[in-house]
């Protein structure tokens, strides 16, 4: 049986379409992720979801059972607000045993699930402080074992880690990673930073523009993006999106880009439109070389990571492409530098976004 | 350069500071201690020379005689019954309205808040002629409720609670909501605790106005026995009381004050950060 079933999910603030015919299922257990940039939607998906949003068309359904139509409390659902809402006059104990004296459970019942909560995430010794006596990131493990203890059948997350500094996120990133192996219950977060969302998915709901881009396991969005969007908004740096026209190939698909060179890839030829295509390329295929008679480009910025050197530069046509060179590069800025393009890795987009991917892909 | 303010919030003061503030709180001390003193003195010898407040004897006779009034422990009582409904019935409706006004939708909200709002402008005197007429038809004058229920109507006090209750993240109510609780449970359990503090002072000032409040008792209540403690004791006063019963007035006076001074001491936390909060907008 499925976990949570969204389909036709509708949904505007006055004029203002926020969500456009939304279904998606998730299986159970599934670590599902809402990825997508500010405004797109995601917290107000997962609000319809918890039921403090109402959708304007639509169905949900957990476990079998339609739940659009009760209250947030009757749902079976427990969510970590983003600033947590921890009730402040309340200790930690008292805010995890809230929810569960509203739902009548016994005194002792209440007791143990605290104490259980509380051990995995090792708040023991904070359980009769006040949220104002406490660290964000201890906040942070009350507003989760808040969750917890009302063993639900779906965890919502709203971006439960962009309040805490950088290590605190790994660290906290980690034990979710080994709370979901825990927990009997399907999970969705809400971020949108990528790397969050690809080291703790199952699978990543890429949202847009009021709908689904795409939904899939983190590595097949990173290497087979469906549209443009995904591909851009997914990697990082972003990768560049180069115009190009098609030439004459046989199987596969050879592009001219705007300083005339021509890059071959691994796209089949057939079906691809004719006329205007993009070619898409992550950092990692374009290196500076040596060789003459590759892609030439003028050198606009130089990042080094240490580990490598990012090259931003532009095409004689304007267009920016954005390269890799080794850790000791002696570029510069307002350089020309020759690029080697591994079209094998490519992808390729039609004039509307869609991807057409490599036949091994 | 740190202001004095500044300095007397960092307990730094000069002595010339000193010296000033000293000098401030006795000039605002002098007439209550002055009060005091005459108070303690046996009338026929004020009548001379006031100035004998300064030496003794003292004698508790005035305080006695208040007492020998034996409607006043009955006074004090209405007092009581008075400040303290009116300060329950405020925090109660204000709290109920400031919730509604903060968190709820209906129909005409944004036209019933600035009603609300408007009363705010309105002295209480303007009204005093139909209120009156209104408590005579409705037979609640010498009543408790006819005291009481005047008070009750409180634009600050609706004012001041949805205002505090809008500074409430919503988040609150959305986690009490997952969390299983009904709109009343949410409202007692979670937003009333929040706004202790608003409360207090909104009691402390409530308890004051009530207790203090001398025309609206003075016009309804009509009946010796219905009297407030600031009606009685006015209407207790000696003829010639400013000359000949000068002790026995300061006495009355230090008597109606004294629960003010308890709640002034007991709450002066609220006060001081009320007045404060006040002042800084
Ligand atoms: N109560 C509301 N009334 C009107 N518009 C709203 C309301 N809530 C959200 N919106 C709008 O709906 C859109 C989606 O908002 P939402 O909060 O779901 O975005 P998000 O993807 O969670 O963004 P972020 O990453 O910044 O949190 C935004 O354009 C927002 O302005
Ligand atoms: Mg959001």
């Amino acid at each position: 049986m499925a976990s949570l079933q969204l389909t036709g999910i509708r949904k505007s603030f006055g004029a203002t379409p926020v969500l456009d015919d939304i279904n998606l299922t998730l299986e159970q257990r599934e670590f599902i992720a809402f990825l997508g940039p500010s405004g797109s939607g995601k917290s107000t998906l997962l609000r319809i979801i918890a039921g403090l949003e109402s959708a304007d068309s639509g169905e949900v359904w957990l476990e079998g059972r339609r739940i659009d139509t009760l209250a947030p409390g009757e749902r079976g659902i427990a969510m970590v607000f983003q600033h947590y809402a921890l009730y402040p006059h309340m200790s930690a104990r008292e805010n995890m045993a809230f929810g569960l004296k509203n739902a009548r459970v016994s005194k002792d019942e209440i007791d143990r699930r605290i104490a259980a909560a509380a051990a995995v995430l090792e708040i023991t010794p904070l359980l009769d402080r006040k949220p104002a006596e406490m660290s964000g990131g201890q906040r942070q493990r009350v507003a989760i074992g808040r969750a917890l203890v009302k063993e639900p059948k779906l965890f919502l997350l709203d971006e439960p880690l962009s309040n805490l500094d950088a290590a605190l996120r790994l660290r906290t990133r980690v034990e979710l990673a080994q709370l979901k192996q825990k927990v009997d219950a399907a999970v969705i977060m809400v971020t949108h930073d990528q790397a969050e969302a690809m080291t703790l998915a199952d699978r990543i709901v890429v949202i847009n523009d009021c709908e689904i881009q795409q939904v899939g396991p983190p590595m097949e969005i990173y290497s087979r993006p469906a549209n443009s969007f995904v591909a851009q908004f997914v990697g990082s740096p972003a990768m560049s999106l180069l115009p190009a026209t098609l030439v004459e190939g046989r199987e596969f698909a050879s592009l001219k880009l705007g300083d005339g060179s021509v890059v071959h890839t691994k796209v089949p030829l057939a079906g691809l439109p004719g006329g205007e295509l993009r070619l898409g390329l992550r950092p990692e295929a374009v290196r500076v070389t040596d060789t003459k008679g590759t892609t030439k480009a003028k050198v606009d910025l130089v990042e080094r990571l240490g580990e490598r050197t990012l090259i931003y530069a532009h095409l004689a046509g304007g267009q920016q492409i954005i390269g890799e060179d080794e850790p000791y590069s002696q570029v510069r800025l307002g350089d020309e530098v020759q690029l080697a393009i591994d079209g094998e890795s490519a992808h390729l987009f039609g004039p509307d976004g869609v991807a057409f991917h490599r036949a091994d892909a | 350069m740190p202001t004095v303010a500044a300095n007397i919030r960092r307990g730094r003061l000069t002595p010339l500071g000193w010296g000033g503030l000293i000098f401030g709180a006795l000039i605002m001390v002098a007439p209550l201690l002055w009060t005091l003193l005459l108070s303690l003195k046996n009338n026929s010898e004020l009548v001379g020379h006031s100035g004998a407040a300064l030496h003794g004897p003292y004698t508790f006779e005035n305080y006695v005689a208040i007492f020998g009034n034996s409607l006043t422990t009955r006074w004090l009582l209405n007092s009581a019954i008075v400040a303290l409904g009116q300060t329950a019935g405020v925090l109660i409706l204000a709290s109920l309205a400031g919730y509604a006004f903060a968190r709820l939708e209906f129909p005409f909200r944004r036209t019933l808040f600035v009603i609300v709002l408007l009363g705010l402008a309105v002295p209480s005197q303007a009204v005093i002629l139909p209120q009156h007429e209104l408590f005579a038809w409705l037979h609640l004058h010498n009543s408790y409720p006819g005291l009481i229920l005047p008070g009750l109507v409180a634009p600050f006090g609706v004012f001041f609670m949805t205002t505090y209750m809008r500074g409430i993240p919503r988040e609150l109510d959305e986690a009490a909501m997952l969390d299983g609780a009904s709109r009343w449970t949410i409202f007692w359990k979670v937003i009333v605790p929040l706004t202790i503090p608003a409360q207090s002072t909104l009691a402390v000032f409530t308890f004051l106005g009530a207790w203090n409040d001398y025309w609206w008792p003075l016009i309804s209540a009509t009946r010796s026995d219905m009297y407030t403690l600031t009606v009685g004791l006015a209407a207790a006063q000696m003829n010639y009381a400013q000359t000949s019963g000068l002790g026995y007035l300061m006495a009355q006076a230090v008597f109606a004050s004294i629960p003010i001074f308890i709640v002034y001491i007991v709450f002066q936390k609220q006060i001081v950060r009320a007045m404060a909060g006040a002042a800084l907008q």
